[in-house]
């Protein structure tokens, strides 16, 4: 058995005098898709900001493959090269820089210039409209193709572990199928992503595992089809 | 600016407008700090332009150090070597001392109040002052006159001489190289992206804490580049150029969009071409008024500057 990719233990974090997340405890296996569900406010961006180093943790452990980030105070920038990276809530393009630089923005921490080209061409096979606006400014795009560029400009990065806030927020039916699939082809290619979701049923479908976290505490956690069919879930998560 | 000339002098309105095009690159060159900053932190750094103070005061004593304060007794090879000794380390000397300032006072107020963050500034621009006021007195100080002052163009009725010349030689280079650091670079980019959205560069595993230090020492040195050619130019310095100068970078910064780098350097001219022209034909006792009601029109009808915001952010 290989450890976890990703163990979170006891994670305490918040804004000021507020704490968002109390002893919240999560794991992420390799080669997993593991879906976070939960109300509005309930700490699932503060979460990922939290593994991201951008919130800082106020206690706990955060393991990345094996290195605490929180005793080993990891600061931000440096654990994108830990192999986690993450495509933001409210996407967060760099609007004045064309796609293009967008995509070089993701892949900032690493060196192998002829990787990076051919990584771009894999965007570009992937979301196909990329290619076509890459010398656009970000800012242009569509939500939908933001939202692709957002994620093609995470996996830049060549992440072991992807995280993803709400991809599908905003976004016309038939797109949101096109990102979902895309996370189900990126998870066979070995990429295990922790998708955070307030598309309950989509996130569970396409998730192995699911959390269900209620105002920074999780309250369940199961196999996601086992989540898919509990009433409670269904009653407070899947608008039944 | 003596008002000799009629107003339908043709050579004299070229003239100012060359003139004001030399002032208005070392306008934009002081500018480019006040932007560059505000930029990526959303602070005015009001202090700026008394770095630019600091930095005549610096080089003013360069000179005086190497024993170059006159033309006269002194070889090409003498002088050229001070202006040169001015130009390396005055920038350096700017740099390292706004970088020590964002440290010290700017960077523990990261996460307070942007109103906090800007009193501080003019807090620093005050210690600034007096500083200047302590190193070299209330009275103007005579600036080395090393750059003659014949004129290179005699003969089509227009003067453009050395000292031109060296402003031109120096900022519009400086600026260019800025452009192009700025657009190619790897932490060109990751400047332009912290500015736009510093959670996301951090994201992308950008040290920004090290960018924002990069960002003021870009714009310190250039201040620092500034301050040589001022002085140069000028040949006069005291502890309150900072103000009035600092007030019209700053202006030529927002009339360009405040964060844009063409901007900055479009409102700079504008700035200094307007400044010279009105202080010709309408006196200068009315070139500031001149200079902040043109600002104040084309903040009317372009809020964002004139070059501000040409993309929208979309939600
Ligand atoms: N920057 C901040 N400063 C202060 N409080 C914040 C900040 N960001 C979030 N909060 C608060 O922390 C709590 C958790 O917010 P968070 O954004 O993590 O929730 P979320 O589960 O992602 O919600 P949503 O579904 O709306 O995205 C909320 O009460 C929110 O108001
Ligand atoms: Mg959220």
């Amino acid at each position: 058995m290989s450890s976890p990719l990703l163990e979170v233990t006891d994670l305490e974090a918040g804004y000021g005098p507020i704490n968002v997340l109390h002893k919240l405890s999560l794991r992420v296996d390799r080669g997993e898709i593991v879906a976070m569900i939960g109300a509005n406010g309930a700490g699932k961006t503060t979460t990922l900001m939290c593994l991201s180093g951008v919130v800082k943790a106020r206690g706990g452990k955060i393991v990345l493959d094996g290195k605490d980030l929180v005793a080993d105070r990891v600061p931000a920038h440096n654990i994108v090269k830990l192999g986690l990276a993450q495509s933001p809530e409210g996407r967060k393009i760099f609007s004045r820089l064309s796609v293009l630089e967008n995509l070089e923005m993701g892949a900032f921490t690493r060196s192998d210039k002829d990787g990076v080209k051919a990584d771009i061409e894999k965007a570009f096979v992937m979301f196909p409209i990329l290619r076509e606006r890459q010398h656009q400014a970000g800012g242009l795009l569509s939500g939908g193709q933001q939202q692709m560029l957002a994620i093609a400009r995470a996996l830049m990065a060549r992440p072991k572990l992807l995280l993803l806030d709400e991809p599908s927020l905003g976004l016309a039916p038939q797109i949101v199928v096109q990102i979902f699939d895309v996370i189900k082809e990126l998870n066979k290619q070995g990429v295990s992503v922790l998708l955070v979701e307030q598309n309950a049923r989509m996130a569970l479908k396409v998730a192995h595992r699911g959390y269900v976290l209620e105002t920074g505490r999780i309250t369940f956690t199961d196999k996601a089809d086992v989540l898919l069919n509990d009433p409670r879930i269904r009653a407070a998560y899947l608008g039944e | 600016m003596p008002e000799l000339f009629a107003q339908t002098d043709v050579a004299g309105f070229e003239q100012y407008l060359l003139l004001g095009l030399v002032v208005g690159s070392l306008y934009a060159l002081i500018a480019l700090g006040y932007t560059m900053v505000y930029g990526i932190i959303e602070l005015i750094n009001f202090a700026h332009g008394d770095l630019f103070m600091l930095g005549t005061f610096l080089a003013l004593s360069l000179a005086t150090w190497v024993g170059v304060e006159t033309v006269t007794g002194q070889g090409n090879a003498a002088i050229a070597a001070t202006v040169l000794v001015m130009l390396v380390v005055t920038p350096l000397a700017c740099a390292s001392l706004n970088i020590l300032t964002d440290r010290v006072v700017y960077k523990p107020l990261r996460n307070s109040p942007k109103l906090t963050v800007i009193v501080s500034a003019i807090g620093v621009s005050f210690i600034f002052m007096n500083l200047g006021l302590f190193w070299k007195g209330a009275t103007p100080v005579r600036f080395p006159d090393l750059i003659p002052d014949n004129n290179l163009i005699a003969g089509t009725g227009l003067a453009f001489t050395w000292k031109d010349l060296m402003v031109v030689g120096v900022t519009v280079p400086a600026m260019i190289a800025l452009t192009l650091f700025v657009k190619f670079t790897p932490l060109g980019k990751a400047m332009r992206a912290t500015a736009q959205n510093p959670t996301a560069a951090q994201l992308m595993g950008i040290n920004v804490d090290r960018v924002i230090a990069a960002t003021f020492g870009i714009g310190g040195a250039l201040a620092g580049v500034a301050s040589v050619v001022y002085g140069l130019y000028i040949k006069s310095v005291d502890y309150q150029i900072g103000f009035q100068n600092g007030l019209y970078a700053f202006t030529a910064a927002v009339l360009g969009g405040i964060g844009n780098i063409p901007g900055a350097v479009l409102g700079g001219i504008v700035i200094g071409v307007v400044g010279e022209l009105s202080k010709a034909y309408l006196g200068a006792k009315w070139s500031e008024a001149t200079i902040f009601a043109i600002l104040i029109v084309i903040l009317l009808f372009r809020p964002a500057g004139l070059l501000g915001a040409r993309v929208r952010e979309k939600v």
